[in-house]
């Protein structure tokens, strides 16, 4: 089990350039192996069981453990999904490109990174895995070493390390107040000093304040979100879409569980509640107005982070289980938009919105992919999109802000406004010239796209899968004693 | 021991500055090593103890564990800063990388003037 993610690390090692075409089926074999051992644990975590395991054989607090829960297993799922499929469209999408040996390793340590944040019961695991994700990820951003993946990684790694730094600094403060690193200790103590003296102390908030700004970073709350359009552009489209499906959930994955975990969900919600709406409304209107694909999918991915946060944030059960089930699909149909993007990249060569137009006839599998994407983005009827957003809208009524949800509705329409208008732009009109022999994206681009289509439409159709995947990471966050009590007998 | 804690968030907050305020970029990274040193120092100074010994149990030492706990000083830290240390030379290797690409393009370190991301 722990072999879950042991395996990449070990194994980056042990394939170097050996043949062109084994690379590529070896990390296949890597991301599909951890899939499936996701699925494996799945069974009996979704049955309401928590699993540890112990590195080393010594008992928690004491020895590092991985503790695989509910909220663990649902980002866990997600980013072992969205890798095994971004690693088949790399196949193709990337031929072209020199050192791709470096490229699979890279997006391994990726995959290793994420699956160690989402399974560690540890907090400063939980660090040091954050960082192998966030430097592989920079360097992924830079890996065409053009002029803007360079702007975008320098950015991106800029406000990225500063972001770990203040994470690094808040687990420091923790260590500090309660002289243990295991996230369920911490919590447990935590709890006993906060009756004790009565209120919360200052070195409590001035911690979480600093894990808020640093998993924010990664997230792209609205503050902290610079970075993100500009790597997200300059990153290859493939590692666009493992980061908008994968990277950022995992952020969200991080800061729930140190936030609902550690400091309780009274003390967090009220701050993400307000970063979550700032992010969602500007968001979407920066969305508006962009001219490139791939920075308006950003922006709105940033706009959608908000939707979650703010359905997080109010700590009902309905809204978790919205903002959870709304973390899962968009991840889904993000990856799946940069995707279909990345594909009208390798047939025409540019992701411009105003250089594009009536590429519908030459690529209709393409097309009828990204709007099922972009419908589901914008969250209408038979897609997943909408299940989601309406948990979101009843949550917020169900909560007594009926405002939020209000402001929730009115920016949906303006995603759908954004995206419809990207649609039109790109796929129909008159045909340009240039786009004369623009052909269908290669199958292998195609299938891993279908996939994702498909879940969308299947978890619109049948809300009630998705519901059953988040009900485990809901009561988590909901009761975290059952948590501690599983990683700390007696504690 | 308190003049640790200062001289580390003083680090600390030379470091933001550096980060957040200066306008070139070799400057910038300079910063981060300065702000992750701040934070590491502050780390260690967390288990410090002033005369401990080292926290590695051999000998007669088994016969008195409580007592070798009274003066041993908190090895937690240690790995923490160890463990963390090196993580800040990848990031900072790759950031001096990035720095050098960033110059051959656009020959000049000032971030303000890479430009070619907007919106």
């Amino acid at each position: 089990m722990a072999g879950a993610f042991l395996t990449p690390l070990v194994d980056v090692l042990a394939k170097r350039m050996n043949h062109p075409r084994a690379r590529d089926y070896f990390a296949l074999a890597v991301t599909v192996g951890t899939l499936l051992l996701v699925v494996d644990m799945a069974t009996s975590v979704l049955g309401g069981d928590i699993l540890v395991y112990k590195l080393g054989g010594w008992a928690p607090p004491l020895g590092i453990n991985l503790a695989v829960d509910g909220l663990g297993l649902l980002v866990g799922l997600i980013v072992a999904g969205i890798s095994t499929l971004v690693v088949i469209y790399s196949f193709v999408f990337m031929r072209q490109e020199s050192g791709l040996g470096q490229y699979y390793t890279l997006m391994l340590l990726l995959t290793a990174g994420m699956m160690g944040v989402a399974f560690t019961g540890d907090i400063f695991n939980l660090y040091v895995f954050f960082e192998i994700m966030a430097i592989s990820s920079y360097a992924l951003v830079a890996f065409r070493r053009s002029k803007i993946s360079i702007e975008g990684a320098i950015k991106y790694l800029i406000v990225g390390s500063l972001g770990t730094s203040f994470i690094l600094l808040g687990i420091a403060l923790l260590y500090g107040s309660t002289g243990t690193l295991n996230i369920a200790d911490i919590a447990s103590k935590l709890a006993v000093i906060n009756t004790t003296s009565g209120s919360t102390p200052l070195i409590s908030i001035i911690a979480l304040t600093l894990f808020v700004v640093g998993f924010g970073i990664k997230v792209g709350m609205i503050p902290f979100h610079a970075w993100l359009p500009d790597a997200y552009q300059a990153a290859p489209s493939p590692i666009s879409a493992i980061m908008a499906g994968g990277t950022a959930i995992v952020g969200v994955g991080a800061l729930l569980r140190v936030s609902y975990f550690i400091f309780g969900a009274p003390m967090v919600g009220p701050l993400l509640i307000g970063l979550g709406l700032v992010t969602m409304v500007l968001g979407a209107f920066m969305a508006l107005v962009q001219r490139d694909l791939k920075r308006l999918l950003a922006y709105s991915g940033i706009s959608q982070m908000g939707y979650i946060l703010l359905s997080i944030g109010l700590g009902t059960a309905l809204g978790i289980t919205g903002g959870l089930f709304h973390m899962l699909n968009n991840a889904v149909y993000k990856s799946l938009l940069f995707l279909a993007v990345g594909a009208i990249i390798y047939r025409v060569k540019t992701s411009r919105i105003d250089e594009l137009g009536g590429l519908g006839r030459k690529m209709p599998i393409t097309a009828g992919i990204f709007l099922v994407g972009a419908l589901a983005l914008a969250g209408m009827p038979p897609f997943n999109g909408f299940a989601s957003k309406l948990t979101i809208f009843l949550a917020g009524i169900d909560a007594g802000y009926p405002i939020l949800s209000g402001i929730a509705a009115i920016i949906s329409v303006v995603t759908l406004a954004y995206m419809i208008r990207a649609f039109i732009a790109v796929f129909l009109g008159p045909q340009t010239g240039r786009f004369e022999n623009v052909k269908e994206a290669p199958r292998s681009m195609l299938f891993p796209m279908m996939v994702l289509a498909a879940v969308c439409v299947v978890l619109g159709v049948l809300p009630q899968l998705g519901f059953s995947a988040v009900e485990p990471a809901q009561e988590v966050l909901l009761n975290p004693s059952s948590y501690i009590g599983e990683v700390i007998p007696g504690a | 021991m308190d003049f640790n804690y200062v001289i580390a968030m003083l680090l600390v907050a030379l470091g933001l500055y550096c980060l957040l305020l200066k306008r070139n970029l070799i400057k910038i990274i300079i910063g981060l090593a300065v702000l992750t040193d701040g934070i590491h120092l502050f780390l260690i100074s967390l288990g410090y103890r002033a005369g401990g010994t080292a926290a590695i149990v051999s000998g007669e030492m088994f016969l008195d564990l409580p007592g070798f706990a009274a003066h041993a000083v908190d090895p937690i830290p240690q790995a923490l800063v160890l463990t963390s240390i090196v993580i800040n030379i990848c990031i900072l290797a790759l950031a001096l990388s990035l720095a050098i690409y960033a110059y051959r393009h656009y020959k000049t370190l000032n971030p303000s003037k890479m430009r070619r991301l907007r919106g």
